[in-house]
């Protein structure tokens, strides 16, 4: 498959996806929407009680925003994606079509997970525009963040968003089903990872967590697994988390009948 | 590499679990003609389409599509394919023109360039950035064929392309269908309505219970190996008897107003003619009976005795 029918497909993906009226407007709403309202309510607070609540914006402000959009509600918008971009062409019956034009398999999965990712990373993108305007803009005289520790973050959203598509996508397509494909990815993510997190007794079998991972590679101050490990363990865990459901999701794809 | 049929299987066998969908099938499908495929619901229909395109791998024996072997050339072959299978699905948050623009992204740019063109055909240019979840079934239906289209096929595979078609909805279809004929193409048409496979087919297939029972030129499927005529005339009891004894004739029965005989030859036709009117029995009708393909598929699939209980 050469690199002009591979954009073409990519571009196709990505139609499917942003047109999807009511996927994007819950994205939006869970990354812009979420950021802006958490932004405006913390400058409300400031400017009624400047001497209780710190500014919106600096280092604090702008830790939370990339936390938000790297862990909680963007990973809400990457999995409502990535869950879409695994399912869609399945429980449409369109699969059997494309299957049909004698494309591979392969080739049908492997452009699903880059076209959630970047559907995902658009929306957080323009989020993290915001996070950023807000951070120098309602600073308030508190420490700002250093052009490394933006780009920093901004990596490490883009890798959160990315691993969590990749699992959405996995899974969607082992399952071909949009409800329990959604409930499963954030019923772990949000649910079930956080009970397995406070229990203490699992010891490092919880290193295996994909927001232990994450966390552990957050570049921002703050903890959000309680976890602490090697960097290098960090990293298998995080690409554990994508590589695995792909592979799963792959395999399902071109073994499956249509 | 032109006359070899443009679809060949050979004792292709498919079964899902216990149910064999598919036994020991030898289809030949000729390049250029509209081919029939006829076989009750759950027939086995589907599954051999299925095959054909790579959607689930047969069990046992050998196919051919273009002339290339199955599944080893699924890729080159499938490019010049076109097919719908059972029935025609979209995204139906996506346009008619976005629904083809999927589709044309995985064939490459040359099919790109084909969409508007592919709407045109269809009648469907001026709906097609309106959504699809609006379209009606038959809108849908002219949309697959469409989608079809874009491979620009040597050959297009319809999985019961009528059903969901209002009677104008057939015509167009029908029409369409010889049209691409004419072009050179193939269409092979698989559906349960006969009448309308005689109507629009050069051949046909039908399959009972998962086996081919029988394939060939519709001419050939139709042809009887006896003759019938309807006589209208009066007299019926002395016609009976004036043919009673004649060597060509088979059968004869009375019948609302005249006779219903079974010849062994339509030529005979003539001489029974000339008899009954020298013995005095007014004859003002003499027709032969043609058998409807719907008719030679029910005796074919055994079914006969099923439909009249």
């Amino acid at each position: 498959m050469n690199l002009g029918i591979t954009r073409l497909m990519l571009a196709a993906e990505i139609l499917k996806l942003r047109r999807n009226r009511t996927i994007m407007v819950v994205a939006f709403l869970l990354t812009f929407g979420v950021v802006a309202i958490m932004f405006g309510y913390d400058a409300i607070q400031h400017a009624s009680n400047p001497g209780q609540n710190g500014p919106a914006g600096g280092l604090g402000g702008f830790g939370r925003a990339v936390k938000a959009l790297g862990v909680f509600f963007g990973l809400l918008a990457a999995s409502l994606i990535g869950t879409e971009a695994g399912t869609a062409d399945i429980s449409s019956g369109v699969f059997r079509d494309l299957v049909a034009t004698g494309r591979s398999r392969l080739a049908l999965f492997g452009v699903r997970a880059p076209a959630a990712i970047l559907v995902t990373c658009a929306l957080t993108g323009l989020t993290f525009l915001l996070s950023i305007a807000v951070t120098f803009l309602l600073a308030g005289g508190s420490p700002t963040p250093s052009v490394s520790v933006i780009l920093e973050s901004a990596g490490w959203i883009l890798l959160g968003n990315a691993v969590v598509c990749a699992f959405a996508v996995g899974l969607g397509s082992l399952t071909g089903s949009r409800g329990a494909t959604l409930v499963a990815v954030i019923g772990w993510q949000t649910v079930a990872t956080q009970l397995l997190l406070h229990i203490q007794s699992l010891g490092s079998a919880r290193d295996w967590l994909l927001t232990a991972g994450l966390g552990q590679l957050m570049p921002v101050p703050g903890d959000i697994a309680g976890i602490s490990m090697a960097g290098g363990l960090a990293v298998a865990v995080v690409a554990a988390w994508a590589v695995l459901p792909t592979l799963i999701g792959g395999w399902r794809t071109h073994t499956t009948d249509a | 590499m032109t006359n070899t049929p443009i679809i060949e299987t050979a004792h292709l066998s498919k079964r899902f679990g216990d149910r064999q969908a598919v036994f020991d099938l030898n289809l030949e499908v000729s390049r250029g003609s509209a081919f029939g495929f006829l076989g009750h619901n759950g027939a086995g229909k589907t599954t051999l389409i299925r095959m054909l395109l790579g959607l689930t791998a047969p069990t046992a024996g050998t196919m051919h599509m273009l002339g290339r072997p199955l599944p080893e050339a699924h890729a080159t072959v499938l490019a010049r394919v076109g097919a719908i299978v059972e029935e025609p699905h979209f995204h139906g948050h996506l346009t008619g023109r976005e629904n083809l623009r999927v589709i044309a992204a995985v064939r490459g740019p040359e099919a790109m360039g084909r969409i508007d063109g592919s709407l045109r055909r269809v009648g469907l240019l001026d709906r097609g950035d309106d959504r699809v979840r609006t379209y009606s079934q038959g809108m849908r239906q002219r949309l697959g064929v469409a989608r079809c289209l874009l491979a620009d096929p040597e050959l297009l595979i319809l999985d019961e392309p009528m059903n969901g078609l209002d009677p104008g909805g057939i015509l167009e279809l029908r029409t369409m269908i010889r049209d691409l004929v004419g072009e050179g193409r193939t269409v092979f048409l698989s559906s349960h309505l006969l009448d309308e496979v005689e109507k629009t087919c050069d051949a046909a297939a039908v399959i009972d219970r998962g086996r081919l029972i029988a394939q060939g030129p519709i001419d050939t499927l139709l042809a009887q190996d006896r003759a019938e005529l309807e006589i209208g005339c009066g007299q019926t009891h002395l016609a009976l008897d004036v043919l009673d004894g004649h060597p060509e004739v088979i059968n004869a029965r009375e019948t609302l107003d005249g006779l219903h005989v079974v010849l062994t030859e339509i030529e005979a036709a003539a001489s029974i003619n000339t008899m009954l009117v020298e013995s005095g029995v007014p004859v003002f009708r003499l027709e032969p009976v043609r058998h409807s393909l719907e008719q030679r598929f029910l005796e074919i699939t055994s079914r006969v005795g099923e439909v009249k209980s």
